[in-house]
């Protein structure tokens, strides 16, 4: 998948394709959709799980396609998929934090990225094989997190949220693809302190790097 | 030995929570299998007495299952393709890799089934089956066991961390069922050479290939010496004659490459005598190695091979790639050839023509093809904002005049600048086309030549 010349645009492209591949997994563990709406398909030669409706494949791949904008843009420090139950409440969120990636300028996210070690020698931006080892680990741990958790809610939903660096603009333009929220919702002191915290993967693959993990919020009413 | 496997498993399992088959337990351990399922039991044992729940396991149950009523078995969709396995719809029954029992009621069939279970399911599994024939523990996990797909990994494990070991070696180790038939075959004598570019034979030819490597050197020595002995023309029109054969063994794959081959020495014939030995020389190395190395070969192998990446699909990816290696080969080779035709007097481009067109539309198929190889490696191309500028390599056709004054066209490289409008395609919808792409892209690889002989034929 790498050309001869990683640039950044490609190094986002990697991402959004683990998010994808990770927001299917995470609807079939979490059973969001029933678990025959799925079929098996494979990833980073590592088996996986893909739903077959096709509103919900296009409704993650338009996801993906903001995501990758915004991410583009370098305003990006978190995305999250978040669980809610029936009353609408999260239960629970997948963090992706982003804030190790490169910055690089919109204008030069097709410039051919290279990095030099203290010796100067060439350094892999795009190892494929590490990103690859790295992507099936974290699926790996993110296809068993069903077990740590608590039982998923019932009739639940998801969505895919970002957290934008406080210098960032906020993604209001026509078409809007993104509703803005209030961050403030999340700051109660008590409900920090109760929330469980399980990690994931740190994927450190060249210049790809971000940490994962998932956000329990307290046992609901 | 006793005290490793505890403590192997206690890392593994409890602190990394990993998944730990019995296969891959006994690669780590270097124990033979029944031992590691026995190290498996025991350390599951332990650890649910210290503290239940601790470790789960899967097991594997062999035996012979009771009938099942109809309604169960029609959760039960035919497992042929890999892809879709369609799970059961009651989520209690254990998952099942048993092949589809038949329902012929007229003959029973007697199916030993192969079963996956977790343990939760165990008791239920083993009231399903009417005689049991073995059961073991499979692998043994940290806390439950959420998809048994995931038990896929440990053998891709396996298979990536252990393959320096010689399995002809180790089998005994580990106690891997073996063949006691089977042998190590030794390498191939000599590249042997490569088949002819006319594309149907080519196509016939990729079957047999790799099979009839060792026969094709023996061909090969008695055609040349067929084509070197002798220049009468009757000869060749008696070899024409023969009708092409089926294509079961590799030598009557030969013929039609024969016959093809012969077809345009009867009208190389019909052109001064001399030009009959040169195009039969050429041809004779056109037959060169089919697995001599070529760049292009290389790279045109490379992309199959990144695409179906495992170990166990090595023995496909090698099929694909031999397959790969003689038409590329050959191309250049065709290649190599028409340019030492257009060395040539020019009386030999006016029987060209015919000759090109008698042998059928793969010719003009080849040329362009064959530019394409090589026009990837040779032209730079710059993207920049999402437009593709930069030169290239085209081939452009030149009409002269020659002394005679016959028209000749030549068709010559040159340097193009061009841009693309389109941004290059976006891989963000990578994910559901993914099994798709595969299958489409393997249509297109095995008929190319369709598709180019309905461009010939012009828009309809």
């Amino acid at each position: 998948m790498a050309n001869d010349a990683p640039t950044f645009r490609s190094l986002v492209t990697h991402f959004t394709d683990f998010l994808t591949v990770a927001i299917h997994t995470i609807l079939y563990e979490r059973n969001i959709y029933p678990r025959t709406s799925f079929l098996s398909a494979r990833k980073y030669n590592f088996a996986v799980r893909q739903s077959r409706h096709p509103k919900v494949c296009e409704w993650i791949n338009d996801a993906m396609a903001a995501v990758e904008t915004e991410i583009l843009k370098g305003t990006v420090e978190r995305v999250a998929v978040v669980v809610y139950n029936q009353a609408l409440k999260p239960t629970e969120r997948y963090l992706f934090d982003l804030s190790r990636f490169p910055i690089v300028g919109a204008a030069d996210a097709d410039v051919p990225l290279e990095r030099k070690a203290a010796d100067g020698t060439t350094v892999s931006v795009l190892p494929v094989v590490d990103i690859e080892e790295q992507f099936r680990a974290t699926m790996s741990k993110l296809a068993n997190c069903g077990t740590v958790l608590r039982p998923p809610p019932v009739d639940g939903t998801f969505t895919v949220a970002i957290e934008l660096k406080s210098d960032g603009q906020a993604p209001v333009s026509h078409p809007q693809p993104w509703m803005p929220v209030e961050a403030a919702t999340r700051q109660g002191a008590t409900e920090l302190q109760s929330r469980r915290t399980h990690p994931l993967r740190a994927v450190v693959a060249g210049d790809l790097m971000f940490e994962s993990w998932i956000e329990e919020t307290p046992a609901a009413d | 030995m006793a005290q490793d496997y505890a403590e192997y498993l206690a890392i593994n399992v409890l602190n990394e929570q990993q998944l730990i088959s019995y296969r891959s337990l006994s690669r780590a351990l270097k124990v033979h299998v029944n031992l590691a399922k026995q190290m498996l039991y025991e350390f599951h044992r332990k650890q649910n007495a210290k503290k239940p729940g601790s470790v789960h396991a899967t097991y594997l149950i062999t035996g012979i299952r009771r009938e099942q009523t109809p309604a169960q078995t029609n959760g039960v969709h035919s497992q042929k393709d890999g892809e879709d396995t369609v799970m059961q719809s009651s989520p209690p029954l254990p998952e099942s890799s048993a092949p589809v029992p038949e329902e012929s009621a007229e003959e029973p069939v007697v199916v030993r089934s192969v079963l996956l279970v977790k343990e939760e399911h165990l008791a239920q599994a083993k009231t399903t089956f009417e005689s049991i024939t073995g059961i073991h523990i499979y692998s043994l996990q940290a806390n439950g066991l959420n998809d048994v797909q995931s038990l896929t990994e440990c053998n891709r494990k396996i298979a990536v961390d252990y393959a320096s070991e010689d399995p002809l070696v180790a089998w005994k180790q580990y106690g891997t069922i073996q063949n006691p038939n089977v042998k190590r075959r030794t390498a191939r004598k000599g590249p042997p050479p490569a088949a002819p570019v006319t594309k149907p034979a080519e196509v016939k030819l990729k079957q047999p290939a790799p099979a009839a490597k060792s026969t094709v050197p023996e061909k090969q020595a008695s055609k040349d010496s067929n084509t070197n002995s002798q220049d009468s023309t009757t000869a060749a029109s008696k070899r024409a004659s023969k009708p092409p054969s089926a294509k079961a063994t590799p030598e009557p794959t030969k013929k039609p490459a024969a016959v093809k081959r012969q077809d345009s020495n009867i009208f190389m014939s019909f052109a001064k005598g001399k030009t009959k030995p040169q195009k039969e020389e050429s041809q004779s190395s056109v037959e060169a190695a089919t697995p001599a190395a070529e760049p292009e070969d290389e790279t045109m192998a490379g992309f199959s091979d990144e695409e179906d990446d495992a170990a166990e699909e090595g023995a496909v990816a090698d099929v694909g790639e031999v397959a790969n290696e003689p038409e590329g080969k050959s191309k250049r080779q065709r290649e190599a050839e028409l340019e030492a035709m257009m060395d040539q007097e020019d009386e030999v481009m006016e029987d060209a023509s015919p000759e090109k067109s008698a042998d059928g539309d793969e010719g003009a198929i080849d040329k362009p093809n064959s530019q394409h190889p090589q026009q990837p490696a040779k032209d730079t191309i710059i993207v920049e904002n999402g437009r593709r500028r930069g030169r290239r390599r085209v081939m452009k056709k030149k009409t002269v005049k020659d002394e005679d004054g016959y028209l000749v066209t030549k068709e010559e490289q040159a340097w193009e600048s061009f841009s693309e409008e389109e941004p290059p395609p976006k891989k963000i919808k990578a994910q559901p086309a993914a099994s798709t792409n595969k299958s489409a892209a393997a249509k297109k690889d095995g008929k190319p030549g369709q598709g180019n002989i309905m461009s010939f034929f012009g828009k309809k």
